[in-house]
């Protein structure tokens, strides 16, 4: 059975379909990959999943539980996180205490604050922050950033973790680390997740399998080596990458 | 009840929506320009009133006359408040993050002193004059010279506003920064500029606005609050940031109010202006034209 | 450095507001009548200002109309007097303005963006006519309260206000709840997306914050013994708490304190002579402060605070 399993799910602006009937589903365990040119509709997809903004029509449902059309919050307390792709931290308050709000909150739903320090901290252990756990967030680095982003996100205790370009902006070994990050918190917490990439090798490399949206529209779904030599693929990149996986 | 359908009260009604029209227009040209919300927006308006009242009182100067000092001392405020506090406000980033916290405590900062100041120079009795307050008889209806012209003028710069925010290049560049402020940046357009531009305009609007009423209201330096009030719920009415919306908006208010008014008691102004907001929150908080947050 | 949303207990701090507790309870015995009023009057202040930051500073939601809840309190208790005992009519003002807040909060807050300042702008004054149609339809222009207990009585109740609305303070920057309230201020979207439940804390925490006001409003009345509603629903008061709370530092327990002592200091040398001055006084220091000490006078002392404890540390001496 999958665990988020989406359905002829649109978005409308005005006269514009950000997303056009665009259906697929996320296995327990699994890591799906979103591929697209700026302006496919991943975002707003993502936006949708999480609750931030409202389907013009479609249906999403976790584990068999309608979930379009719900506050953040209650999608969050079923087990949906997200990171955002222009981080949004709570700048004004520590890396530890930004971690913790989600611990007290999100699924788990931890009463005290002392303990949701503590399990907030073993995050930051894990996420490598804890060294700078006391430090405001908004003098962390932007891969310090996306790291706590991503603590944070865990920190809510998901069955779904939605991914939304958390290499952009790093550097080559940030992104090795970055990586390595995703597929250990995988293994640990036997999540799903479903990562929104530009950098396609890194994509190609992590992800199970693979969707590709254009302009709004699911246009491919498969395995990375299948997407990687599909000409539709190639076609809607338009020779930005003719190889899209290192020979 | 023949009072209620009487032209006198349609014109009356009218005369309102103008007035409210502009002053919504200023407020909703600095929110949506800069998500401002000025607060002290009922206080300038007293201020022009007490240009024109002085104009005329102490120069003998036509209130015609007097209304561009009003506009012009507004708009000289705009830029001193832009320069002083906003510019200042928008470039540290320590307090930038909650522009929209600390930009109405300065305009409630500045309401209290342009209140308290003119309570000082003028004091607090109430100030008026007499000015082409002969009737003028159309037909059956006579109505009051002041009140048509207030229309004319309100009417009229209202929609000259509008066509320059449609037409010249400063105003298209204002409505750009109005729809997509961070786009509107990346196509060279000089958001500071822009700013300046805008305050004074807002600015402006409030002291026309101002300066038209006092030729039928008296003018006292705590009486701008139901103003900003009623400018407010014109703006939200139609729409945070839609200046059409507002036209559409201040319509709607004017009439509630005027024949609200005439079917209960003066009494009851403010309840059916809050009233309405409180309605429109409830059943369409983006207001007739606006769009939905999301 | 930042403020920590879970700051462990500071044994300095409660210290010193043990110690002053002590002796402003103690003052009535030292002190004249007119003192213990000024006293009473600064318990208020504390309790109007600590209660607007409970809810407006932690959030940054900015409440302009606060004193709806004051006037609400003394209008039940200019209706109450000498029919319902004080006891049940200063929780029952708690309890009306709680529910005014819920019912006025909903719409407003429910949704992004200026909705709820504009609110709170306008329904001071709406409330304000709402009761003057009231009572024009009772008859009653305003309402002279008799047999009024003494300024000392009043003082008490009103020092626990001030306290209870510092506790509340104090607790909010060691919960949960209080966590949940920084975060929406900082950054709502995000917020919602980790769980915290945005409309209904923000209900919640305005709601609360319109309880000590009104108990506040229902003693203050008392105290002047005359209950006119432009006077009691007037917007120099909602303006006087926020300054209050802007110049005291929205950031921490002891802001409201030191904000109110301030600006009750000012009002005894000016207010009489010369309002006005003091008005505008009191709108350049909101600027000012907005502008170039945006944590208040509590900021900036906790700044000293630690720059002084940093230095001793550096050079070796005991802390």
């Amino acid at each position: 059975m999958s665990l988020l399993s989406v359905r002829n799910l649109a978005r409308r602006y005005g006269g514009n379909l950000a997303v056009d009937d665009v259906s697929f589903d996320v296995m327990p365990g699994e890591i799906l990959g979103v591929m697209g040119a700026n302006g496919a509709g991943k975002t707003t997809l993502f936006s949708m999943i999480a609750g931030n903004v409202k389907p013009s029509s479609g249906q999403i449902m976790l584990e068999g539980q309608a979930i379009q059309g719900q506050p953040p919050e209650r999608i969050n307390a079923l087990g949906v996180a997200r990171t955002f792709q222009i981080v949004r931290p709570f700048p004004g308050m520590s890396v530890l205490e930004n971690v913790a709000v989600g611990a007290m909150y999100g699924r788990g739903r931890i009463a005290s604050p002392a303990e949701a320090r503590e399990h907030a901290f073993a995050l930051l252990r894990e996420t490598g922050l804890a060294d700078r756990a006391d430090l405001p967030a908004s003098q962390l680095n932007l891969a310090g950033r996306k790291r706590l982003e991503i603590a944070r996100a865990l920190a809510t205790r998901p069955r779904l973790l939605l991914l939304d370009e958390v290499l952009a902006g790093l550097n080559a070994t940030e992104v090795g680390a970055a990586l390595e990050l995703i597929r250990e918190v995988r293994e640990r917490y036997g999540l799903s997740i479903v990562i929104i990439e530009h950098v396609m090798k890194a994509l190609m490399r992590l992800s199970d399998r693979i969707v590709v949206m254009h302009e709004g529209r699911k246009v491919v779904e498969g395995l990375p080596a299948e997407i990687a030599n599909d000409p539709r693929v190639i076609k809607a990149y338009l020779g930005e990458r003719r190889h899209a996986v290192p020979a | 009840m023949a009072q209620i359908l009487s032209p006198e009260l349609l014109l009356a009604a009218l005369m309102l929506a103008s007035t409210y029209a502009l002053v919504a227009l200023g407020l909703n040209l600095i929110y949506g320009a800069m998500r401002l919300l000025n607060v002290a927006h009922g206080d300038l308006m007293v201020l022009g009133g007490y240009v024109a009242w002085s104009g005329f009182t102490l120069l003998g100067l036509s209130p015609l006359l007097g209304l561009f000092g009003a506009m012009l001392l507004a708009a000289g405020l705009g830029i001193a408040c832009y320069t002083l506090f906003f510019k200042r406000l928008v470039r540290n980033t320590a307090i930038a993050a909650r522009l929209e916290a600390n930009s109405l405590l300065i305009f409630f900062g500045v309401s209290i002193i342009l209140q308290n100041l003119m309570s000082l120079v003028f004091t607090a009795d109430a100030r008026s004059y007499s000015y082409m307050d002969t009737l003028v008889q159309w037909g059956s209806v006579s109505i009051a010279l002041n009140r048509l012209v207030i229309l004319g003028i309100s009417a009229g710069a209202t929609v000259a506003v509008l066509c320059f925010l449609r037409l010249s290049v400063f105003g298209i560049a204002i409505r750009a920064l109005i729809q997509q402020r961070d786009a509107a940046s990346l196509i060279g357009i000089d958001a500071d500029r822009i700013n300046i531009v805008v305050f004074c305009l807002g600015f402006a609007l409030a002291g026309l606005a101002g300066a038209l009423i006092s030729m039928t209201e008296s003018v006292t330096p705590f009486g701008g609050f139901p103003f900003t009030i009623a400018a407010f719920v014109v703006v939200i009415l139609g729409g945070l940031g839609s200046l059409g919306g507002a036209v559409a908006g201040s319509l709607l208010l004017a009439f509630v109010e005027v024949y609200g008014v005439t079917l209960t008691s003066a009494a009851y102004r403010s309840i059916l202006v809050y009233g309405l907001f409180i309605l429109i929150l409830f059943v369409r908080p983006q207001g007739l034209f606006g769009r939905k947050a999301n | 450095m930042a403020r920590t949303v879970f700051s462990s207990v500071d044994k300095g701090g409660l210290t010193v507001a043990a110690s002053l507790t002590g002796v402003a309870a103690l003052s009535p015995l030292i002190l004249s009548a007119y003192g213990v009023g000024v006293l009473t009057q600064l318990c208020a202040w504390i309790a109007l200002a600590g209660s607007w930051v409970a809810f407006s500073g932690m959030t940054g939601y900015i409440s302009l109309g606060h004193a709806v809840f004051f006037g609400l309190g003394a209008y039940i208790m200019a209706l109450g007097w000498q029919q319902i005992p004080i006891v049940a009519i200063l929780p029952l003002a708690g309890v009306a303005a709680a529910a005014l807040a819920l019912v006025v909060g909903f719409p407003a807050l429910r949704v992004r963006g200026p909705y709820f300042v504009i609110l709170t702008l306008g329904i001071s004054e709406f409330l304000k006519y709402v009761v003057v149609a009231i009572e024009a339809s009772l008859g009653a222009g305003g309402r002279l309260l008799i047999d009024t207990p003494d300024t000392v009585v009043l003082f008490y109740p009103m020092l626990g206000l001030a306290l209870a609305a510092t506790a509340i303070n104090v607790w909010l920057t060691r919960s949960r709840l209080g966590a949940a309230l920084r975060a929406i201020r900082e950054d709502e979207t995000a917020a919602a997306t980790v769980g915290v439940p945005v409309t209904r804390i923000k209900m919640l925490a305005f709601a609360v914050s319109a309880v000590i006001p009104a108990m506040v409003g229902a003693l203050s009345v008392l105290r002047s013994t005359y209950f006119e509603p432009m006077q009691l629903f007037s917007p120099t008061t909602s303006f006087t708490i926020v300054t209050m709370a802007i110049i005291g530092g929205s950031d921490r327990p002891a802001g409201p304190i030191l904000g109110a002592a301030f600006i009750l200091f000012l009002s005894e040398l000016l207010w009489a002579r010369a309002p006005q001055t003091y008005m505008i006084l009191l709108g350049a220091l909101l600027i000012g402060f907005v502008l170039l000490a945006p944590s208040g006078l509590s900021g900036l002392w906790a700044r000293r605070r630690s720059a002084s404890l940093k230095r001793r540390a550096v050079v070796g001496r005991p802390a």
